[in-house]
């Protein structure tokens, strides 16, 4: 009877900039890799409206060009990027099972490259108002505010970066930050130049506490009206048309939970120097390992370093030696 | 029934790609209406339609006639394969 089990040398979990980097090296040495993706191929770099500290690019690119260069680079030395989810991987010793929403796969090696997502605010009406009022995607969203104004919270670099983005269509951001602006130089200098504009207006020590909405008269339609809030303890609030939200990023590990990989405190995955987990043959970069810099171009370095040593674990398997796990970093 | 497919995206949007090149995998044509080249009323249209200010929104409907409503209209809010694949099933098989 014919052997059905769907066998590759590699399954990468993720189809970021880090996946699709390793997939452009292991494809290239003929591994045949199969990435899963459940949400965006290109990851948050995907809806990053532009990337202005990628090398390589003069005069930066969008995060969507840059997805689909990526994309279109893996694609083209044979790398099969399937959307699907991954529920589960089990360690089966030398070969690792698995399960995806299409069915389940078995590959010599894995490499968790999941990324990260955008933190939610965990207040009142966030939910409720998500899509109508709130939003964490400014490229995709932005154009439903051209003439209004808005609030973003944050104070990171995808904060800023965003704001910047939507002056395209607002006309005034409030922006809620719960202790300092921590954007680098050339975006704070940018923010400055929008705050001297009168275009934006920095609030700093203000926590969010509430995303107030109401229908229009004569509109059976809830959408965002306002934003509650707390400053030096007193109450404040902000009249908006919509709220959107950066600050920061969640780890995409909830599908690891019930495996033996081990994850940091904060849910990020511990490699060991190799880019190896406690798992053998389980492999981790990008965003969603722990101590991860949260950069693109360190995302990409390390899925080409991943891929390097996926190889390595690949050949001494089959001369039936391991590669040791070292120590978790 | 003849059904036809639009979905109303910005240039920006990453998921609006994944929508496109989905469908485009399923061998199925597609209109695209831009939010950033339309006017304040499409945008409106669009918001009343799909209860909510995002795109990508993907309608798959029937085809009728100017001035006749269809009898089905089906409405994907984001990027939601499963929701879209439910959609245009019998298109994918026809």
């Amino acid at each position: 009877m014919a052997d059905t089990k769907e066998m590759h040398d590699l399954v990468i979990i993720g189809a970021g900039p880090s996946a699709l980097a390793a997939a452009v090296y292991t494809t290239r040495e003929d591994l045949d890799t199969v990435l899963y993706e459940k949400g965006v191929v290109g990851g948050l770099a995907a809806i990053t409206d532009w990337v202005d500290n990628y090398p390589g690019f003069i005069k930066g690119i969008s995060g969507l060009d840059l997805a689909q260069q990526l994309q279109g680079q893996a694609e083209r030395f044979g790398a099969d990027i399937r959307l699907g989810e991954v529920t589960a991987i089990t360690d089966e010793g030398k070969q690792k099972r698995i399960e995806t929403t299409d069915g389940t796969v078995w590959a010599k090696a894995v490499l968790i490259s999941t990324g990260s997502d955008y933190k939610k605010l965990g207040v009142p009406g966030e939910q409720e108002y998500y899509g109508r009022g709130v939003h964490y995607c400014a490229t995709c969203d932005g154009a439903f505010y051209r003439d209004k104004k808005l609030v973003v919270v944050g104070g990171g670099n995808s904060a800023v970066q965003e704001a910047l983005f939507l002056l395209k269509f607002a006309t005034h951001i409030d922006l809620l930050v719960r202790s300092e602006v921590k954007a680098s130089e050339v975006l704070q200098h940018e923010l400055d130049k929008r705050v001297e504009e009168g275009k934006i207006t920095i609030h700093l020590g203000v926590t969010t506490d509430e995303i107030v909405g109401e229908a229009a008269e004569g509109s059976t339609f809830k959408k965002v009206t306002k934003v509650l809030a707390t400053k030096n303890g007193e109450k404040v609030e902000f009249v908006t048309d919509g709220v959107f939200v950066f600050i920061g990023l969640l780890p995409n590990t909830g599908f690891l939970k019930d495996t033996e990989i081990k994850l940091d405190e904060l849910g990020f995955v511990l490699t060991d120097k190799n880019l190896q987990t406690n798992v053998p043959g389980v492999f981790c970069s990008g965003d969603v390992r722990s101590g991860a810099t949260m950069q693109i171009a360190s995302a990409v370095g390390e899925g080409a370093t991943a891929a390097l040593k996926i190889r390595e674990f690949i050949e001494l398997q089959e001369r039936n030696q391991v590669t040791p796990v070292g120590e978790l970093v | 029934m003849t059904k036809k497919i639009t979905i109303y995206t910005t240039t920006t949007c990453a998921y609006c790609d994944m929508v496109k090149k989905w469908l485009g995998s399923k061998g199925l044509t597609y209109d695209v209406i831009n939010m950033d080249e339309e006017a304040p009323e499409v945008r409106q249209r669009v918001i009343e339609m799909s209860g909510a200010m995002t795109v990508p929104v993907t309608v798959v409907e029937e085809v009728v006639e100017e001035g006749e409503e269809p009898s089905f209209r089906d409405i994907t809010v984001g990027w939601n394969p499963a929701k879209l694949g439910a959609a245009v099933r019998d298109m994918v098989a026809a």
